[in-house]
């Protein structure tokens, strides 16, 4: 009886505020209602309407381009936890040098010295600018020395523990187009690359594009590769196989589409060409992708789940890469167009821009995550790898990269894998406050992540029934991947 | 770099023999290139802050230029978000010291109410034995891994049937009992020695007292951390404030920010002016808590 009149207080507020509306919600998604239907003016009754919720969604394009955007904003992930896993390493070394507290003092001595230096050097022509990004700079170097790691720690988590509307904010207005000091700060040095790419000879830089595509095919190729070899040496599995080809698919997809958008979407005749051979290419490496994981040899005895985390890794990774090499290509393909052009080159508009709002939310989303909580795991993993492992390296004459590769990354493993698994089912269900403070969802609904797309059902449009449809398939995905994390963590974190 | 290498050389070699000598500049020389790199990123990081407060000390044809630093230092711009130009129709409706005090307000009142709730619900789950607990328990456990949306549009139409949109207790009640903060004072209590129990219990004390002079004060670190997550996630949270709030005047900042990107505000300077104060209460909150807060993260994620 106690430990009911213990938990009373607590327990009243879950079940009406998290199981009823739990129940609520459930009934919701498989009825009519809708705020233009049923309100107070109007009472219609509520409809069951069984699975046509569900149906319109799977029939309803803006759901599923929301959802492939959420997608796309996880390629954020793999920068987000290398940066993370960077910082704790490297809060982790040793920063005091060889004895103790002098260090500090002369490394702050010699910041000084050469902060000034350069400063005597620049003379009068220095502007405030660089006194003040020496200043700064000098400032924390400083207090990092007499500090140590905890300066740098702490600097590092801030804009994680400020992340919000606030900060938000402040970056839509470091994006503005024609104001926002990033774009001020671009004008110089895009002036330049528009001297430079009209001196050059357009041929010259359409091939850096073609080079970029070709890297892109070799990257694919030693993918698929690696992917086999592992398999033939009985190293990989075939869940392994089948995630990692998927990966690798994906760019190849979007290559194959990319045509058929530069076509609608510029007005250079010679890059709508470009996309069909582009096309045709993809089609082609899509195919021979195919076959080649569906060629491998059958027999085997290898556990299904071998090596998932080494295949996901390898190919998320090289999936970024094969996304950054379209995307540079495709720059440079049109790039002697663009500057030749009267204006010459302009610095990007970024979250103004349908095609850059995407990566520039990626990119202060990285501001943010660097110093995340995830760098704190990190730095606990870090401070339970066993010392005698690298003394162990040591002996063994291994250097710094051999540690890292041999000790560091394989004692890391389970961190990283719970890391990554929050970050999807984080990455499934936010952006909302970033994506209405920054963008609204625009421009042309680019910016339009799952998350948002369910409030402006929901709350603009009134469609109530049809919003918690999605937000139920929603925790559908989330499950998904939580199953997924249980049927192969535990191994993971376990071996 | 050379001229402190220099001075300290001859020092450094009357110390030791010539070959740790040379271990001892090695070692020198990686510490300041961590150093380095490690101030690096921090002012990457650190940049868009300092161009937040210079530009809220701006005058308004500044803000576009090419120097950050302000040619002359207004205070204006902080003065207009506590009224000095309350009388403009652009800052009509614009009440920012309210905004600010109601953010405190029920971020304040949510903390306490869930640390309360939480510990008292922890401690049933942790350390007194009832029929049927874990599966309570384990029901729990399975609405956190619910998305936080799909609770959002029953809870809304369930506020519109209480009576409390648009009102503080909107705002405060439904976040006053969460299964995360049971969830984590939980795993807190559970590594205190049940031997502790026994010893209250040979010594009369009933589950009150046991609760709140035993387990209470040895959970101190859990409770921190809870009320460190619990204070910053309600001061940030956006979408709930946005559905439930009409009125201007109980906006919480969050949703108050949003006033100056209307359009009536584009005034950066007086935006930036606005962000700084309002991230200065997490600031605070972070540095005079950040050592508890790193073990709470590290202990609440590992284990969950």
């Amino acid at each position: 009886m106690t430990g009911l009149a213990f938990l009373a207080p607590n327990i009243l507020g879950f079940l009406g505020f998290t199981l009823v509306p739990l129940v609520f919600a459930l009934m919701l998604a498989f009825t009519d209602w809708d705020l233009t239907l049923h309100n107070m003016f109007q009472s219609r009754p509520l409809d069951f309407v069984g699975l046509d919720n569900f149906e319109r969604m799977i029939n309803e394009p803006r759901f599923w381009n929301s959802l492939g955007r959420t997608l796309f904003m996880m390629m954020g992930i793999p920068f987000g936890i290398a940066g993370s896993l960077l910082a704790a390493i490297l809060l982790t070394q040793n920063l005091r040098g060889g004895s103790g507290r002098n260090t500090g003092y002369i490394i702050a001595g010699a910041i000084l010295l050469a902060g000034s230096g350069m400063l005597t050097l620049a003379g009068l022509g220095s502007t405030a600018m660089t006194l003040l990004v020496i200043g700064v700079a000098g400032t924390i170097l400083v207090s990092g020395s007499i500090g140590g790691s905890t300066v740098y720690r702490t600097l590092f988590y801030t804009p994680y523990f400020t992340a919000g509307v606030a900060t938000y904010l402040l970056w839509k207005k470091m994006y503005a187009v024609d104001t926002g000091p990033i774009n001020v700060a671009l004008t110089d040095p895009i002036d330049g690359l528009t001297t430079a790419v009209r001196a050059l000879p357009a041929g010259l830089v359409q091939a850096g594009a073609w080079l970029c595509a070709g890297a892109m095919v070799l990257l694919l190729f030693w993918g698929v590769s690696r992917l086999r070899r592992w398999w033939r040496e009985e190293d990989l599995g075939v869940y392994g196989l089948i995630f990692g080809g998927v990966l690798l698919g994906l760019p190849v997809v979007w290559a194959s589409s990319w045509g058929v958008v530069a076509e609608s979407g510029e007005t250079i005749a010679s890059l709508a060409a470009a996309g069909y051979v582009v096309q045709a290419a993809a089609i082609g490496l899509g195919v021979w992708l195919v076959t080649g994981l569906a060629g491998v040899e059958r027999t085997r005895l290898t556990p299904s789940d071998e090596g998932l985390g080494s295949a996901l890794i390898l190919c998320a990774v090289l999936m970024i890469g094969l996304f950054a090499m379209l995307g540079l290509s495709r720059v440079l393909y049109a790039l002697p167009a663009m500057a030749a052009s009267t204006g010459g080159l302009k610095p990007p508009e970024w979250i103004s821009d349908a095609d850059w709002a995407k990566p520039s939310l990626i990119m202060m989303g990285l501001w943010a995550a660097i110093g995340s909580n995830n760098m704190l795991l990190y730095l606990a993993g870090l401070s339970n790898v066993p010392g005698e492992l690298y003394e162990a390296a040591d002996i063994d004459g291994a250097g710094r990269f051999g540690k890292f590769w041999n000790i560091t990354w394989p004692q890391l493993a389970p961190v990283t894998f719970f890391i990554v698994v929050m970050s999807v089912i984080g990455g499934l269900q936010g952006g909302f406050e970033m994506v209405k403070t920054m963008t609204n969802g625009g421009p042309r609904e680019s910016t339009t992540l799952l998350s948002f797309y369910i409030y402006t059902e929901a709350f603009e449009l009134g469609r109530l029934g049809y919003a918690s449809a999605v937000t139920w398939t929603l925790f559908g995905l989330v499950l998904s991947v939580t199953l997924f994390n249980w049927k192969f963590g535990n191994r993971y974190v376990n071996g | 770099m050379s001229t402190a290498e220099n001075q300290t050389q001859p020092d450094s070699e009357r110390k030791a023999p010539a070959p740790r000598t040379n271990r001892y500049f090695g070692k020198l020389a990686g510490a300041s290139a961590m150093h380095l790199l490690l101030a690096v990123i921090a002012l990457t990081l650190v940049l868009p802050f300092v161009w937040m407060v210079l530009t809220s000390f701006k005058p308004l044809e500044e803000v576009e230029a090419d120097s950050w630093i302000p040619t002359q230092w207004l205070w204006e711009n902080y003065a207009i978000l506590f009224g000095s130009k309350s009388d403009d129709i652009q800052y009509k409706g614009l009440t920012y010291g309210r905004w600010y005090w109601n953010s405190l307000f029920v971020a304040m009142c949510v903390t306490f109410l869930q640390v309360l709730t939480s510990a008292l619900a922890a401690f049933s789950f942790a350390r007194l034995k009832w029929a049927g607990r874990d599966k309570v328990f384990l029901l729990y456990l399975c609405t956190m891994m619910l998305p936080a949306l799909v609770m959002m549009i029953p809870n809304y139409q369930i506020m519109i049937s209480l009576g409390l949109v648009d009102t503080y207790a909107g705002l405060i009640i439904p976040a006053a009992f969460t299964a995360f903060g049971t969830f984590l004072l939980r795993q807190f209590m559970l590594t205190i020695p049940s031997s502790l129990d026994e010893a209250a219990e040979i010594d009369g004390a009933s589950k009150w007292r046991l609760f709140w002079d035993v387990i209470l004060p040895l959970t101190r670190p859990g409770l921190i951390t809870l009320t460190i997550f619990t204070f910053i996630s309600t001061y940030q949270s956006f979408f709930w404030p946005l559905v439930m709030l009409k009125s201007t005047h109980r906006y919480t900042l969050p949703v108050g920010l949003l006033f100056f990107d209307s359009s009536s505000g584009q005034e950066t300077n007086v935006l930036m002016a606005a962000i700084t104060l309002s991230v200065i209460p997490m600031i605070v909150v972070f540095v005079l808590l950040q050592k508890h807060l790193v073990k709470g993260i590290q202990l609440g994620a590992v284990k969950g």
